[in-house]
């Protein structure tokens, strides 16, 4: 796919935010993410040709990082944390609904073409936990009943908001935000009281961290 | 017995030696009569596998090891046209030069893939020295039973683990037919 | 040269309880090796930044809870380290990281090229464990693509690094993460670099592997001999692996005032030369007018005869390639033995400002400029000179330095080229021709260098602007010649007019001295200057000429390949020392075959100025050096010479003292051409007669391009990609356009690459007018 005059400008104008153009290469491999829902060849030829580096450098980028897919996405991106603490407190049991749901394994995509599923790793977000993003938005304390919903919701083109606010456009419009070009969409603040219970806890105790002197 | 000329002795020696039983082996007339024993370090033998495709990989290790200096091996390329082993290399080149060889038996313990053995054949005696420089066809083993000669593809749909497991037991249809085509085409183009 | 005596500030540490100084900023590893300690590893390399990937070579450190790598971890004062040698946290520490690199490496080393010089075998027996616990499945991949075996590799990025860092080629990485980690390509970009091959030697497992070299061969039935390479004037020290009486391969050597560790994939592929096609016999014309394969006497006998009957009218070409010995028994044939002047190893371009300069500021000049100089300097300038085709080392040593930011490099070339973006480079696009005034406006200093290439030649004024630039600013100035042989052969006298070590000719007592050394009657030695490669070649095509003696001489090297040939043609009697049958063989009356570079000892002498000895490294085929011919040659002539063998010529060669009345410096007003000129060199990987026979190498060559600026295009209503006609009274070359950022004005083509014949098609050097038009088609 050949990429349009915008994006092309957008990709120099990451290029442009950064003392060392080099840095700009995750945003703008977010970019073409966003434009083609994957990071293909034409993508990586773009960030090599306005970054000027090989193109083995750049798929050396795309082809390590997870959030980079080399192959087609549905149109939004469901992501299970089943590490150790959402794992325990349901992850893994959303992650068997959702997966026998749709009949799709872990970075793969619903027949349909609306869906692609993957195992996340740590969301940093483990006070809410079980946690899921859709489109890399927070399903704080999520239930299979309602990631069920969700996801029906979705399917049928109803309005589907994250626990923290935004509301879920698909994953290239996702994409778009982690490139760097914001949405202006209202983003909750990240800090709740869940998450300061245990600083309240320590406070009353009376713990301190320990001296970081040696 | 001092008394008794030395001739008459002597004579005496040759006379009671025609009672006994002669020590001479009648080598070669009656060879089979006292084979050597099983584990008689005797020419060298190229194995092949049930299918006849050759099992020396060109590794080079047994020359490596040899204090003689007396093999000689180069390897080459299988290719999808020409293949003699299976996996990717083959032996192209492999001599021995049985002017040096001293039957010590490090050739045979160092070869990976059993390729190396040695047979209990002795008589390795010849009028040049070029006879005795045994070349690839010569110490290749014969094809037994089931087997048909290299070049040919490996049995279809098995990789050469399969053949380093064991699982192959005999040439099959599809390689007895292609190795009969290629010799089709071998008369074909002499004519 | 110079030694430097900044101090240096030691550090104190124990290694292993015994107590060390090596100086600040020395890695915990090299200052282990010091103490004779090995401490295993894979992505350590001297030359390569450190990166701790494999993690191989952790170490105990007293204070720190965890094993740390010692290749990235440089020395602190009072620091304590403890290597397996008295640690066995370190100990188990390496056999742990061993057997996590075994679990994904097959257990193919019978079939891989690597076995028997692997380090990872080696260092598995001593510092591994005897036995694996591993009893899963390996990684597998599909291969292979190219040559690598990516299940073998233990992502050390040794080839990656060396690419991005030395090379500046980053056109391999490591691909994927984790277990599926591996060294790859874009599609769209294949690894075309002229340095691939160093990434094959210093991978260390197999996992990058020679496609030349695939299963040819074992480390133990290999002979290795110390060589230095033919094809370039960079003088890289060479491993020629020979196994009976064949070149197997060849390996760059170490040596760190020249090559370091490295060398370009010419120098490592283009060997099947020495062996393929070869001339084995003599061939003598017959009364039949065919060449007939002759016996060694009648060959010489025939020889001898000839060359005396055309005493008086006889000439000398002799190529680039000659080793200094060979060089020198040539330079004196020519004069002690044939009696002539006329004599000149320039089969390239060339002009009289360019003789008077190779005899003024760079005959028997010795060690001049060297790589140190160049990875020292604040500023170097590039003129006529592509370091990337023309002398790959100086392309490596001047990145190096770039690299490490202390090191400017100004370009003055027709356009921007790969090779001068890698050096950063400041390019003044000048078109060729042009290019002294481009000099003259420069403003340099003593801390200068200026690096002048062969193509100088063709511009005229540019030598001596070089010159003078240098002396008026204190620069230091080079002459990088293109071919292994030419500084030598200027060293021995090889130009009209010049004896060796830099004497002229024309000066008596130098004359004297020569004819004293050579054994021969003063007057049999030529009084005046001869002519130059051009003029005897005018002449010979005049049938000026009655005998030519031609040793070494591509005919697509020199400015006009046909006139070349009808000069050779238009010769009565032509003898011809060959390697390998030629278009001059077709016409010589009598052929000797000489021995190629592995076949006989030598030295080159590199653009430094440095020589570079070798000694003989296939004995077998019994071939005979030129000077041992030429000696058989004068004998047959009632000259007697002597053996002529390399130690004796070499010995010889010494006795010629400096000269005491140097030729002056050429004093040439610049000559600036009115039109559209030709920008052309050679690339490194091309069409050359020693690159022969060599597939794998052809493939990475560059495409044939005509490179020219977009408003020159423009003005001649030319496309990028279109079809272009570059032509001149002698000929046409059509290739395709590409756009390149340069000077308006003048077109760049490759000298000798596919349909890019400038010497035989357009019979044209470097700045000569040359026109264009488009050649219709896409």
């Amino acid at each position: 796919m050949t990429f349009t005059e915008t994006t092309w400008n957008e990709a120099k104008e990451l290029a442009g935010r950064y003392p060392h153009s080099r840095s700009a290469l995750l945003p703008m491999l977010h970019l073409v993410q966003s434009v083609e829902g994957l990071v293909s060849s034409d993508g990586i030829a773009l960030c090599a040709d306005v970054l000027d580096l090989a193109t083995a450098e750049v798929a050396a980028v795309a082809t390590f990082y997870t959030m980079y897919k080399r192959h087609n996405t549905g149109k939004h991106h469901v992501g299970v944390c089943t590490n150790t603490m959402c794992g325990l407190l349901g992850g893994d049991a959303i992650w068997n609904a959702i997966s026998s749901d749709l009949n799709t394994g872990h970075d793969e995509t619903s027949e349909d073409g609306k869906i692609t599923l993957e195992r996340i790793e740590c969301q940093a977000a483990c006070t809410h936990a079980p946690v899921v993003t859709l489109d890399w938005e927070f399903f704080d304390d999520a239930t299979v009943d309602g990631v069920r919903k969700a996801l029906s919701d979705l399917r049928e083109g109803k309005e589907v908001k994250s626990t923290r606010g935004p509301v879920i456009k698909g994953l290239q419009a996702s994409e778009r935000l982690l490139a760097g070009f914001d949405d202006d969409e209202f983003d909750a603040p990240a800090i709740d009281e869940k998450m300061l219970a245990g600083l309240h806890r320590a406070r009353e105790v009376g713990q301190t961290l320990p001296s970081s002197e040696v | 017995m001092s008394r008794v000329p030395q001739i008459v002795r002597g004579f005496w020696v040759t006379f009671s030696t025609m009672f006994k039983k002669p020590n001479t082996e009648n080598y070669p007339e009656q060879k089979d009569k006292y084979p050597p024993k099983p584990r008689f370090h005797g020419r060298h033998q190229l194995n092949r596998h049930p299918d006849g495709l050759e099992k020396c990989i060109g590794c080079e290790l047994c020359a490596w090891a040899c204090p003689a200096d007396a093999i000689l091996v180069e390897g080459a390329d299988n290719t999808e046209e020409e293949r003699f082993s299976p996996g990717e290399r083959y032996g192209r080149v492999y001599q021995i030069n049985y002017l040096r060889c001293i039957f010590c038996g490090l050739c045979i313990e160092v070869c990976p893939t059993r390729a190396l053995t040695m047979t209990n054949e002795f008589e390795l005696a010849d009028q040049t020295r070029e006879s005795l420089i045994f070349e690839k066809q010569d110490l290749l083993g014969p094809l037994m039973p089931n087997m048909v000669a290299a070049p040919h593809s490996m049995v279809e749909g098995t990789s050469e683990r399969d053949y380093y497991q064991g699982k192959i037991s005999r040439a099959t249809d599809a390689q007895i037919a292609e190795v009969a085509a290629r010799a089709g085409i071998n008369a074909n183009g002499q004519v | 040269m110079t030694i430097d005596n900044t101090p240096v500030e030691l550090v104190t540490l124990t290694i292993d309880d015994i107590e060390v100084q090596v100086p600040k900023g020395t890695l915990i590893i090299r200052a282990a090796e010091q103490l004779g300690v090995q401490v295993p590893r894979f992505c350590d390399h001297p030359l390569l930044d450190p990166v701790a990937a494999c993690r191989a070579c952790l170490v105990e450190i007293e204070g720190q809870a965890k094993p740390q790598p010692s290749c990235a971890m440089t020395v602190a004062e009072g620091m304590k380290v403890r290597t397996q040698v008295s640690s066995v946290m370190a100990d188990e520490a390496q056999k742990g990281v061993m057997e996590f690199l075994l679990i994904n490496h097959p257990l193919d080393c019978p079939v891989c090229d690597k076995g028997g010089e692997c380090p990872l075998q080696n260092q598995a027996m001593t510092n591994g464990r005897g036995e694996s616990r591993f009893d899963g499945e390996k990684r597998e991949f599909e291969k292979p693509i190219n040559v690598s075996d990516r299940e073998r590799c233990v992502s050390c990025a040794r080839c990656t690094r060396f690419a991005d860092q030395v090379a500046g080629d980053p056109m391999i990485a490591l691909l994927e993460r984790g277990s599926q980690q591996q060294v790859g390509i874009s599609d769209d970009q294949p690894f075309d670099s002229y340095f691939s091959g160093n990434t094959i030697q210093i991978c260390p497992v197999g996992a990058l592997t020679s496609a030349k070299y695939r299963f040819r061969s074992r480390p133990f039935d290999l002979v290795s001999v110390p060589t230095t390479c033919e094809h370039c004037a960079s003088g890289c020290s060479l491993r020629t692996d020979i196994r009976r009486g064949n070149v197997m391969r060849r390996l760059a050597w170490d040596d760190p005032q020249v090559n370091e560790e490295w060398n370009c994939d010419k120098g490592r592929f283009a060997f099947p030369y020495v062996q393929e096609g070869r001339l084995n016999q003599p061939l003598v014309r017959g009364e039949d007018g065919l060449l007939h394969p002759a016996s060694w006497t009648e060959a010489i006998d025939v020889a001898a005869k000839g060359l005396a009957a055309a005493s008086g009218a006889t000439a000398v070409l002799a190529g680039g390639r000659h080793t200094v010995e060979d060089a020198y028994a040539i330079s004196k044939f020519a004069r002690a033995v044939l009696g002539t002047d006329d004599v000149d190893f320039r089969s390239r371009p060339h002009s009289t400002e360019e003789t008077q300069f190779l005899s003024s500021v760079v005959a028997g000049s010795g060690l001049g400029v060297t790589y140190a100089d160049l990875e020292k300097a604040a500023h170097v300038v590039l003129v006529a000179f592509e370091p990337e085709d023309e002398s790959p080392m100086i392309q490596l040593r001047l990145r190096k330095a770039v690299r490490r930011g202390r090191t400017k490099v100004t370009a003055i070339t027709s356009h921007v080229t790969s090779g001068n973006k890698k050096l950063n480079a400041t390019v003044i696009a000048t078109a060729a021709g042009h290019e002294v005034s481009a000099l003259s406006e420069l403003a340099l200093d003593a801390n200068t260098i200026i690096l002048v290439g062969e193509r100088a030649a063709s511009v005229t004024g540019l030598l001596t602007a070089a010159t003078k630039k240098a002396k008026e600013s204190g620069a230091k100035l080079a002459w990088v010649p293109r071919r292994a042989g030419d500084r030598g052969a200027v060293d021995a006298g090889l130009l009209p007019g010049l004896l060796p070590n830099g004497n002229s000719l024309t000066d008596s007592s130098a004359r004297e001295k020569a004819a004293d050394i050579w054994n021969v009657e003063n007057n049999t030695l030529p009084f005046a200057a001869g002519r130059d490669f051009g003029a005897i070649v005018h002449a010979a095509v005049n049938g000026e000429l009655k005998a030519l003696l031609i040793t070494s001489v591509d005919v697509e090297d020199t400015q006009h390949s046909a006139s070349t040939l009808q000069a050779i043609e238009n010769t009565p009697f032509v003898v011809s020392l060959e390697i390998r049958p030629s278009s001059i063989t077709e016409l010589a009356n009598v052929v000797l075959p000489v021995a190629v570079v592995t076949e006989k000892s030598g030295t080159f002498i590199d653009w430094e100025g440095r020589p570079r000895n070798f000694g003989q490294a296939i004995r077998e085929h019994n071939k005979l050096t030129d000077g041992r011919v030429l000696a058989m040659i004068a004998d047959a002539m009632d000259v007697l010479l002597g053996q002529q063998d390399v130690a004796q010529l070499r010995a010889e060669l010494a006795q010629f003292a400096a000269p005491t009345n140097r030729v002056d410096a050429p004093s040439h007003g610049a000559d600036v051409p009115n039109g559209l000129t030709l920008s052309t060199w050679n690339q490194l990987i091309d069409d050359g007669a020693l690159q022969e026979g060599e597939p794998f190498l052809a493939a990475t060559s560059r495409n044939v391009i005509a490179g020219l600026n977009s408003k020159t295009a423009a003005a001649h209503s030319i496309a990028e990609g279109d079809l272009i006609e570059i032509s001149t009274s002698l000929g046409s070359i059509t290739v395709e356009a590409i756009f390149v950022d340069g000077a308006e004005n003048t077109v760049w083509l490759p000298t000798n690459s596919g349909e890019s014949k400038v010497r035989t098609n357009l019979g044209a050097a470097h700045g000569n007018i040359v026109t264009i038009k488009r050649g219709g088609g896409q």
